[in-house]
């Protein structure tokens, strides 16, 4: 009796200690929903409030009827939609290559990805800037796709090995007994396979475009501005606009939000794939 | 004809590691050939090279007359059954089944009938609709058979097959591969450690040890005429005793031990005629030392008794024998409890030898083997 008793105890701590956890996380989301849904008089009073004390809708549909923030929609999504399309084109067949036939200049290839991942974006903003304006790319979709493409491909290239490692070499050599040349045996046996690792590859791609201000901000200007640029231009000399940057913050947020929470198993078990070979 | 030859076959890594040497042999057309040896003796590099998984260093390999160094394994008409099974796990059974005869390119109708009839043969009927997942592990091992099978290819190769089941499912599947063989009369070569595998399912067996082939026979030659000390050791459980002894005229000294060898042996052994004070290493199975008190005999030892193992039709003896023990070259071999060089004794379950005794051993001296201290080949 007294052991349950304690083991409620630690149960009831645990949850307590998760909790506190995931409020430190979310509190800044939760912020921006509150501060998104108040009327324009109370977002900026002092001292300010967290919860609105009346619920207004006012913030989103100023920002749905200005002309900037819809545009700067359709050119984040075709910017994360191509650019997750050419990574993964990239990526996929190099990752399966570099894990299952294994050499020294493969270890390396993956080695020299990692280590383009540690250098900071903003070192190669200028060069991406001069390489973009000397192809005439500058402020055009497929400019920015091949700059994010460059940031994406090292991490859907490390994402991806981890996913090989755990598949099994015979797997394409009984395709090719079967009678699959190599390319076969990677397109009808490998790839179906790796849909879920394929998949949690193809979101972590598509945010890293998505949530991407840097190279946006460098690289266009009003042909082919993200939604990042548009929602931070919301505060401007002429003044700060907390209401309705918060509104086009949340909605730009939303669909990552949606699409993660749909697909939280597969990223879930996509994350441990590598960890046990079954 | 699906015959398969294979003519001073060399495997050389990038390393320099030469993992086969000169490899020379003929299958049969629909012959059973079994590839067994310990680990690291090249039979799954030779099986892989035969596939066409593995580049063929220099040699030359012909399957059905055809030769096929340079071919692509989907070209070489043959399936290979794996030791992980590597089963398809997207697919289904039957998905699993027909893969090959899509690759084929065959008619949905005659791949239904041909799935149909594999799924028959190795009853899985009431499968054909699960995932791999879904199956334990003798079910995935005969999808595997099944996918091999379904195409009805020139060979079937299998590399251990059957070694992540259970013992008891081994020796039922052990069987069904060798039915499923015989019925359909397809050349096979099937790898394996296990020398009782290779024993009771091959035609023929291969035995290599460090890239070299050792001898190519029947169970019962290797078991009975072993070309050297390698083969006569791995070929048998227990293993043969072998030791050093000096054979003077008739007479064989086996450590403190003498006793005549009879003529006979020198008849189907010219070579051992007329030897003075010659160093011959001696080998005994297990079989052929039994309890003098039981059954006497007019070659016989004496030597402690290390351990007895009772096993009801049968008692496992083992013995300190004081001659020089002979290691085969096994890098396998299981060190035997207490001594690794103790030797086995099969005593009928009638004795009543005890550890700590000293037995008097019946040795069968017709049935000794006699090998080359230097070369370690057999002395004929």
């Amino acid at each position: 009796m007294r052991r349950a008793r304690r083991f409620n105890i630690n149960g009831i701590l645990v949850n307590a200690a998760a909790l506190v956890l995931v409020l430190s996380y979310a509190l800044p989301y939760v912020y921006l929903l509150m501060t998104s849904i108040k009327p324009a008089a109370d977002v900026q009073q002092i001292p300010p409030s967290f919860l609105p004390a009346v619920v207004s809708l006012d913030n989103f549909r100023e920002v749905l009827q200005s002309s900037a923030l819809p545009k700067a929609f359709a050119s984040s999504l075709a910017v994360a939609v191509l650019t997750t399309v050419l990574s993964l084109a990239v990526a996929v067949p190099a990752a399966y290559v570099a894990t299952q036939y294994r050499r020294r200049i493969t270890t390396l290839f993956l080695l020299f990805a990692l280590v383009t991942r540690m250098v900071p974006s903003v070192s190669l903003g200028v060069p991406l800037f001069q390489l973009l304006k000397s192809l005439g790319l500058l402020d055009t979709i497929p400019g920015l796709v091949l700059a994010h493409t460059s940031a994406a491909v090292p991490l859907a290239l490390l994402l991806m090995s981890a996913f090989f490692e755990g598949v099994p070499k015979e797997l394409e050599e009984a395709a090719r007994m079967d009678g699959c040349t190599r390319f076969q045996a990677f397109r009808k046996i490998i790839l179906p396979v790796m849909i879920g690792g394929i998949a949690v590859t193809a979101l972590f791609t598509f945010i890293t475009s998505w949530n991407e201000f840097l190279y946006a901000l460098l690289l266009t200007s009003e042909a082919t501005k993200t939604a990042p640029i548009v929602i931070a231009e919301y505060n401007s000399v002429y003044g700060l606009a907390w209401g309705a940057m918060t509104a086009a913050a949340v909605l730009y947020s939303l669909p990552v939000i949606v699409v993660t929470l749909a697909l939280q198993r597969q990223i879930v078990g996509g994350l441990t794939f590598g960890a046990v070979k079954g | 004809m699906s015959a398969i030859e294979l003519r001073n076959i060399n495997k050389v890594y990038g390393n320099s590691f030469h993992a086969l040497h000169d490899l020379s042999f003929d299958i049969r057309d629909g012959e059973f050939m079994v590839f067994v040896g310990p680990s690291g003796c090249g039979k799954s590099t030779a099986l892989r090279m035969i596939a066409g998984l593995e580049s063929i260093t220099s040699g030359e390999l012909r399957i059905g007359g055809r030769f096929v160094n340079d071919v692509d394994p989907k070209d070489r008409d043959i399936a290979m059954v794996f030791q992980s099974y590597a089963l398809y796990p997207h697919k289904t059974v039957r998905e699993n089944i027909a893969f090959p005869l899509q690759m084929a390119g065959l008619p949905k109708t005659e791949i239904a009938s041909r799935v149909d009839e594999a799924a028959r043969t190795l009853e899985l009927t009431t499968l054909l609709d699960r995932r791999p997942a879904l199956l334990s592990g003798g079910q995935r091992q005969r999808v595997a058979m099944g996918r091999a099978i379904v195409r009805k290819p020139a060979a079937f190769l299998m590399d251990e097959p059957l070694s992540n089941l259970d013992a008891k499912l081994r020796v039922q599947m052990r069987a069904e591969i060798a039915s499923i063989q015989r019925k359909l009369n397809v050349t096979t070569i099937y790898v394996t450690h296990d020398q009782v595998e290779a024993m009771t399912m091959g035609d023929r067996v291969a035995v290599m040890k460090g890239g070299v082939l050792q001898q190519v026979d029947t169970p019962q030659n290797l078991y009975n005429r072993p070309d050297n000390v390698f083969v006569a050791a791995f070929i048998g459980s227990p293993s043969m005793n072998l030791y050093e002894a000096v054979l003077n005229g008739r007479t064989l000294t086996l450590g403190s031990n003498s006793f005549e060898i009879p003529e006979r042996v020198f008849e189907y052994r010219p070579s051992l005629n007329g030897a003075s004070n010659r160093q011959v290493i001696v080998g005994v199975r297990p079989e052929h030392m039994n309890d003098a008190t039981i059954r006497p005999s007019s070659a016989e030892i004496s030597a402690p008794v290390t351990l007895v193992e009772a096993l009801g039709s049968e008692s496992m003896v083992h013995l300190n024998i004081d001659a020089p023990w002979v290691d085969a070259g096994d890098p396998d071999t299981v060190v035997d409890i207490g001594d690794e060089r103790a030797a086995v004794a099969r005593f009928s379950p009638k004795s009543t030898v005890r550890a700590g005794d000293i037995a008097r051993v019946a040795v069968d001296a017709e049935e000794l083997h006699f090998f080359e201290p230097v070369t370690r080949t057999s002395i004929w």
